[in-house]
């Protein structure tokens, strides 16, 4: 009865965002993530000796880092809260909270959605979009999951070649490749509409803020919820010069 | 004694190596293959009537965009990560704001640095402490309370927040991104390259708008390398991207909770 509401013209996207299958996938994304925490704790905790490490000592490293990701988390979860309109609760949970991140979830969904001419949130955003949308942003953050996978082992063996990958490159492209691609992306936001530059310039402004903030006050975690706190004052001038 | 003591450590540690090279690589695929089928389901199964040349044009869009960074990002955090955690960093995601904080904290805590089998071990740990939290949070906060607060809020409000969300992300992530990178001429490339993109190139050809985003950044690092400073640059850090993968500067990130 679910699968009747999938309409893909609609732009009424919740029946597809909250689909039961994408619930039962997450959540498989979930038990895997718990799974290997469970075999990585049994194997670290065996051979914590050999390294001369107490199991009070790893018991207390476990807890530093809990500690250490208390901010980052709820963090991570305020962005995640501001996505749930757009992409529902399971693709939310597996992309942005899990795996991948808002940065590049965003990007490549607005990517996606561009290759049929359309845009996400707005009038053209249907099921159809979401869907192409999810799919190829997931499949993307595959290629990371994948060279992981391929370069680990290589690099843990005879990494002296690919580590002594010239430093400039290693140094320039990474750089390049990313503010290109975030520059255009927000460029092409800013020809929309008005309101889209002012709710850029305002999300921009509200993450200098905080940096600054963070770097005078000496306040770390600020810069952690720039994210944040960014897009929940970009959004609600945006709802201001809307609803105006 | 000494030759015993020797001899159990490494038979302690060949079996946390036999361990985690062969689950930690299969967790990983396990988690690539879901993430892979609910994307083919949300695609072909849930029928919306996506056909597989306008998935396949969407994810070549997303890739030229993206895959250069997912194949130097790995190779950037392995020296920090060590092998078994790559594992579980590529899995987990959120690698620079909040794994990588997490390890070099809890090194710290017990006088050890990156690069040692002891902070291998020390790193894995902090980083099943740091998914204990954020797992807990994500279903508490994003899965139970975000949902229901999202399910309260006036539709009107929800149309913003849909309709606008592009701008209100991309506008942090790269003033993010600047201030990451410290890198004033690449920044300047981008810019031109960007600008010229999107207010010159796209309005006169449209058929690029697909790939705009791609044409910019081949064109950027292009253009980056070829007015590179030949001098080598004073901070040599090695910036791996994380506004791809997660939220904040890595140098600061990283640095900031050992000092």
């Amino acid at each position: 009865m679910v699968l009747a509401a999938v309409d893909p013209s609609s732009t009424d996207i919740t029946p597809l965002i909250q689909h039961p299958v994408l619930w039962a996938l997450a959540a498989g994304v979930f038990a895997v993530v718990i799974l290997q925490s469970v075999i990585y704790f049994k194997a670290i905790r065996k051979a914590a000796p050999a390294v001369g490490l107490t199991p009070a000592q790893v018991t207390s490293s476990v807890r530093s880092g809990a500690v250490a990701a208390v901010g980052p988390s709820l963090a991570v979860a305020l962005v995640a809260i501001s996505l749930l309109p757009l992409f529902g609760t399971p693709a939310v949970l597996t992309r942005i909270g899990l795996v991948g991140s808002a940065a590049f979830d965003v990007a490549a969904a607005g990517i996606s959605a561009g290759t049929q001419g359309a845009q996400l949130g707005g009038p053209t955003y249907t099921q159809k979009i979401f869907a192409l949308a999810f799919a190829a942003m997931t499949i993307g953050g595959l290629a990371w999951m994948l060279s992981a996978l391929i370069l680990t082992p290589i690099l843990s063996k005879g990494d002296a070649k690919l580590r002594k990958v010239n430093p400039a490159v290693m140094a320039i492209v990474p750089t390049a490749a990313l503010l290109g691609a975030f520059f255009t992306l927000a460029f092409s936001e800013v020809v929309k509409s008005p309101v889209h530059l002012v709710t850029m310039i305002a999300s921009a402004a509200a993450m200098g803020v905080c940096i600054l903030l963070a770097h005078r006050l000496r306040r770390p975690w600020l810069r952690e919820w720039g994210l944040g706190i960014a897009i929940l004052v970009a959004l609600a001038a945006a709802y201001f010069m809307t609803a105006a | 004694m000494s030759t015993t003591t020797s001899t159990n450590t490494s038979a302690g540690l060949a079996a946390f190596d036999r361990t985690t090279s062969i689950w930690g690589p299969i967790t990983l695929a396990l988690g690539l293959l879901i993430s892979l089928a609910a994307a083919l389901y949300a695609a072909f199964g849930s029928g919306v009537g996506i056909t597989p040349v306008e998935l396949v044009t969407a994810v070549v869009a997303v890739l030229a965009t993206f895959g250069i960074i997912a194949i130097i990002e790995p190779i950037s955090y392995f020296p920090i990560l060590g092998r078994s955690a790559m594992y579980q960093a590529f899995l987990i995601g959120n690698i620079a704001n909040k794994l990588l904080p997490a390890a070099v904290v809890a090194q710290a805590n017990l006088g050890e640095r990156p690069g040692t089998r002891r902070a291998e071990l020390i790193a894995g740990s902090a980083i099943i402490g740091a998914v204990l939290i954020h797992i807990t949070t994500l279903i508490l906060l994003v899965g139970v309370l975000g949902t229901w607060l999202v399910g309260t809020l006036p539709a009107p409000l929800i149309a913003t927040a849909r309709a606008y969300i592009l701008p209100a992300v991309f506008g942090a992530v790269v003033l993010q991104s600047v201030m990451a990178m410290r890198n004033r001429r690449v920044t300047i490339v981008a810019v031109i390259v960007a600008a010229v993109i999107v207010f010159v190139v796209v309005p006169l050809a449209p058929a690029l708008t697909f790939y705009a985003t791609a044409l910019a950044v081949i064109i950027t690092i292009a253009a980056s390398w070829f007015t590179r400073s030949k001098t080598p640059p004073a901070s040599a850090a090695v910036a791996p991207d994380e506004a791809a993968t997660g939220d904040a500067a890595p140098a600061a990130q990283i640095t900031e909770p050992t000092r």
